[in-house]
Formats: C-alpha cells, sequence, structure tokens
C-alpha cells in the first residue's frame, strides 16, 4: 500500500516535473539594441545588434564602429534577475575612478549569459576567451553566430527585453593598445582597458502595433475645413443679408 | 443732414447686399467643394491586407540566404555585411520622386504601453530612437504624418512611392546616404509587420518610411499604414 502511494507520488511528482517543463511557453522573437558608448569609457563609437530566439537558440547579428582597432573585444549578452536590465551610469562607480568596469556594471546588466565568440564554446566559461573574440580590424566589428543553445530561462530573458550586450575593451590613455597600470578586475593578467565595457545596448522588443499617423484631414470624402468654411460664409452672408434687408426697410 | 444719413444707408446697404452676395459665392463653392471633397492620400499598389508576405522583402535584401543546417555544430560563414556608419542623426530626408524635403526630424519614443510614439506636428518627420539611425546596420524606422486635421501632412504621397524610387538622407556628421526603395505595402494596423519594419536585416543599412493609410473610420482613425521599404545603395 505504501509503495503504491510512493510510486503514485513519483508518477505524480514526474507529471508535474513534465508539465512545468512545458510550462511558461518560451516566446519566439526578436530583439535588438542599440550599442552605444559606456559610461565613463571614453569610447566615441556606436553599434548595433540583434537577437532572434527560436525556442532556446539565438542568432546574433552585431556590428560597431569606433572601437581600439586590432585588439580583442570581448562581447557578452548580460542577464541578471535581480539586474536592472539597463546599461550602468557613473553612479554605479563604485570606486570612483571615473570609468566603469564590467564587475561595477553588473548591478544594471547582471552576469554574462552569453560570450559572443567567433568560434567554440559560446557560455559564460569563454568569457575571457580572449583568443576567440573579434580583434575589430580598423576599430570595426561585424559578427553573425547562429545556433547558439541558451537555456530556457535565458531565451526568455532575452525575447522579452530583459538582457543588455556589452562590448568590452577600451583605451583610456589613448595609447592604441590595452596598457595602464590598474588590473582588470576579471582577469589580473591583464589591464583593465582590456575587460571594461566599451559599448553597451539593452536588446529591446520592437514597439507594438501600427502608427497613429494621421489625423484625417486629407482623408477621402468631405474636407471638414473646406465645409466649415463654407458654413462660415453662409452664416455671415445671412448676416449681412438681415443688415442689407434692414437697410432698405428703413429706406423705404 | 437728413440726406446725408440716407445716403450713407444707401452705401451701406450696397455694401452689405454686395457682402451677402460674396460670402454667398464663397460659401456655396466652400461648402460643394468640402462636402465633394477628394479622394484622399494616394495608396501603394501593394496590398498586404490578408496575405502577408512581408518577409519575402526582407529575405531578398538578406545577402545571404540562411539555409545553415541546425545540426552543424562548425562556425556558420561569416555573412556579407553591407557598408555602414557610425551612429549620427539624420538632419534632412527628401523623397525627390513625390516632392518631400524635410529637416524637422524629430526623435520617437517607446511609449509606457510599448506602443510607439509620433510626430507632435504634421510637418516633422520622426526617427524611432531605440533603433539604428541611418548608415547603421539594420532599418532605420521614420515616421511622418500623412495628414493632420487641417489638411495634408509632410508624408501625405507616400504611397505614391515606386520601387526603385530614391531617398536621400543627409546626417549631423556631413554625410549623405542613398537608400533605393525595395517595396511599398499597405498593412491594417492590427496586422502591422513589426519585425519586418523594425528588424528587416542586421547585416545592411535599410529604411522604412511609415505613415497612414487607407480608409478613415468612424472613430476617426486611419485603419492602415503605409510602409516604404529601402536599402542603402551609397554612401557619399
Amino acid at each position: 500500500m505504501r509503495t503504491t502511494h510512493k510510486i503514485a507520488g513519483i508518477a505524480l511528482g514526474a507529471a508535474a516535473m513534465v508539465a512545468l517543463g512545458a510550462g511558461p511557453a518560451l516566446a519566439d522573437g526578436n530583439v535588438s539594441a542599440n550599442l552605444r558608448p559606456n559610461a565613463g569609457s571614453g569610447v566615441t563609437g556606436s553599434g548595433t545588434a540583434m537577437v532572434a530566439v527560436t525556442g532556446t537558440t539565438i542568432t546574433v547579428t552585431m556590428a560597431a564602429t569606433g572601437l581600439l582597432a586590432g585588439s580583442p573585444h570581448a562581447a557578452h549578452i548580460h542577464f541578471g534577475a535581480d539586474a536592472r536590465h539597463e546599461c550602468p551610469t557613473l553612479a554605479d562607480d563604485a570606486n570612483k575612478d571615473g570609468h566603469l568596469n564590467t564587475s561595477e556594471g553588473a548591478a544594471a546588466y547582471g552576469p554574462i549569459v552569453v560570450s559572443l565568440t567567433k568560434t567554440g564554446d559560446t557560455s559564460p566559461k569563454s568569457g575571457l576567451a580572449i583568443d576567440r573574440f573579434d580583434t575589430a580590424a580598423g576599430g570595426k566589428i561585424s559578427y553573425e553566430r547562429g545556433s547558439i543553445t541558451v537555456t530556457p530561462d535565458v531565451a526568455t530573458a532575452i525575447s522579452s527585453g530583459k538582457s543588455v550586450v556589452v562590448i568590452h575593451g577600451v583605451d583610456y590613455n589613448k595609447d592604441g593598445k590595452y596598457s595602464g597600470t590598474t588590473k582588470s578586475d576579471l582577469d589580473p593578467s591583464l589591464p583593465t582597458e582590456a575587460t571594461d565595457p566599451a559599448l553597451c545596448g539593452v536588446l529591446a522588443s520592437a514597439p507594438t502595433g501600427g502608427m497613429a499617423t494621421g489625423q484625417g484631414g486629407s482623408a477621402a470624402g468631405t474636407n471638414g475645413a473646406l465645409v466649415a468654411l463654407g458654413g462660415a460664409a453662409l452664416l455671415g452672408a445671412a448676416g449681412t443679408g438681415v443688415v442689407a434687408a434692414r437697410r432698405r426697410r428703413v429706406e423705404a | 443732414m437728413a440726406d446725408a444719413s440716407r445716403r450713407g444707408g444707401r452705401r451701406g446697404s450696397i455694401a452689405a447686399a454686395a457682402a451677402t452676395a460674396v460670402l454667398l459665392v464663397v460659401g456655396v463653392v466652400a461648402l460643394v467643394l468640402g462636402l465633394k471633397g477628394h479622394d484622399g492620400p494616394p495608396a501603394p499598389a501593394l496590398s498586404a491586407v490578408g496575405a502577408q508576405t512581408p518577409s519575402s522583402g526582407a529575405a531578398q535584401l538578406s545577402p545571404t540566404p540562411r539555409t545553415t543546417p541546425r545540426a552543424s555544430a562548425t562556425p556558420q560563414p561569416a555573412p556579407r555585411f553591407g557598408a555602414f556608419l557610425g551612429a549620427s542623426q539624420p538632419t534632412r530626408i527628401q523623397i525627390g520622386s513625390i516632392g518631400v524635403t524635410s529637416t524637422s526630424i524629430v526623435p520617437l519614443r517607446l511609449a509606457a504601453d510599448g506602443t510607439i510614439t509620433v510626430p507632435g506636428t504634421a510637418d516633422e518627420v520622426g526617427l524611432y530612437e531605440n533603433g539604428p539611425t541611418p548608415g547603421q546596420l539594420g532599418p532605420a524606422v521614420l515616421a511622418a504624418h500623412v495628414d493632420s486635421k487641417q489638411g495634408p501632412g509632410v508624408f501625405y504621397r507616400l504611397g505614391s512611392v515606386k520601387a526603385g524610387d530614391v531617398v536621400t538622407v543627409s546626417r549631423a556628421d556631413g554625410r549623405t546616404l542613398t537608400y533605393t526603395v525595395d517595396k511599398v505595402a499597405t498593412y491594417p494596423k492590427d496586422a502591422f509587420p513589426t519585425d519586418a519594419v523594425y528588424h528587416g536585416s542586421f547585416t545592411q543599412s535599410e529604411i522604412r518610411l511609415v505613415t497612414c493609410g487607407g480608409p478613415f473610420d468612424k472613430v476617426k482613425h486611419y485603419l492602415d499604414n503605409v510602409v516604404v521599404f529601402g536599402h542603402l545603395t551609397r554612401i557619399a
């Protein structure tokens, strides 16, 4: 008896698991971002990114210009359930050095959930796989990669507009390379210039619905303005007509 | 004295009669013209009502057909990206084929209800600020009113634009971009092709011009949107 109950319990539990697994339906969809200079980065570049989500598979198309040329630029999709889902501001500059390192930005965009490497692994483990990121020849990056598998939670976060694209790698001292005495908060063997955020943008959903770009003043059919003018003129005619008639009566 | 007043009265009565005649003519003409009305803004030949194939245009724009098998674990060949520039705000838009030139360009934002805001006046053209600026990869979405309550707006003739027409955009950085129109179509607002308009392809610089069209319903709304799709063909 007890065994039967146990089995029934397990079966029920399994059924619940299956139900949960199929549960929150994954919302397929496309999201896009304008990549803008991260606060305090000294970068003047810009870029765009689009992510297409199909189930737990994503395709990323990203382009940027104005980056430090010929240097590896780590790029990631960030998301944290308790993050603000936005790009950091100088208010996040905990050590008040005027720059934001990757950790200081985390309250805004959360940890790495996808590493936008050119080859191989795309998990957070490859976050600093410097040899597999684009090196921005001429300061430009154009990147497209499909068949990237993410967890259901990450897929949902991305398609609901809560993830953030960050391209790292700055040149504060404008010497044309990653340098300086400040060490990276992520890897002390690298200068902080190599890993600090350069460009940032929230992957947002497009506006919903159509556009209210007309009020009907030229719509097919009657012309309201002309009808109004005609009406006013006729009213005026009635007025002056009465005056004329009265004058005539006075004369007579 | 009485004579003068009578003469003044006669003059007044002639003036009043003349004014009455003029106002009558103006009133009748305006009423006839107003009630006769006009045909409304021009509509594009291509209507996507019902059978929607907005992606066909977008697919055609894509430089590399996406036929990569899903199972493939090998990296996909790098797509051929079109030319692109960094962000810079548009300062002037010209659509020669319909005689439109505008230098009043305002930002369009995402409203709290998830829809896009529209320009405040019928003379302004708006750029969706969360999307690419013209010259960046992806579609730059520009919208303007077809009309106000008073009369035609800056995009009144947008429905007359044809595939092959040229749209010229100048930017704050001094660059001038030439876009070539791929297609012009009308969509019911409740079946707006969001993906084709805002996402299209992010491997080339594209442009979208949006205004209102179609029937004007009793609640004083146009039921359709007219959308012009184009891609970058020249940077100067």
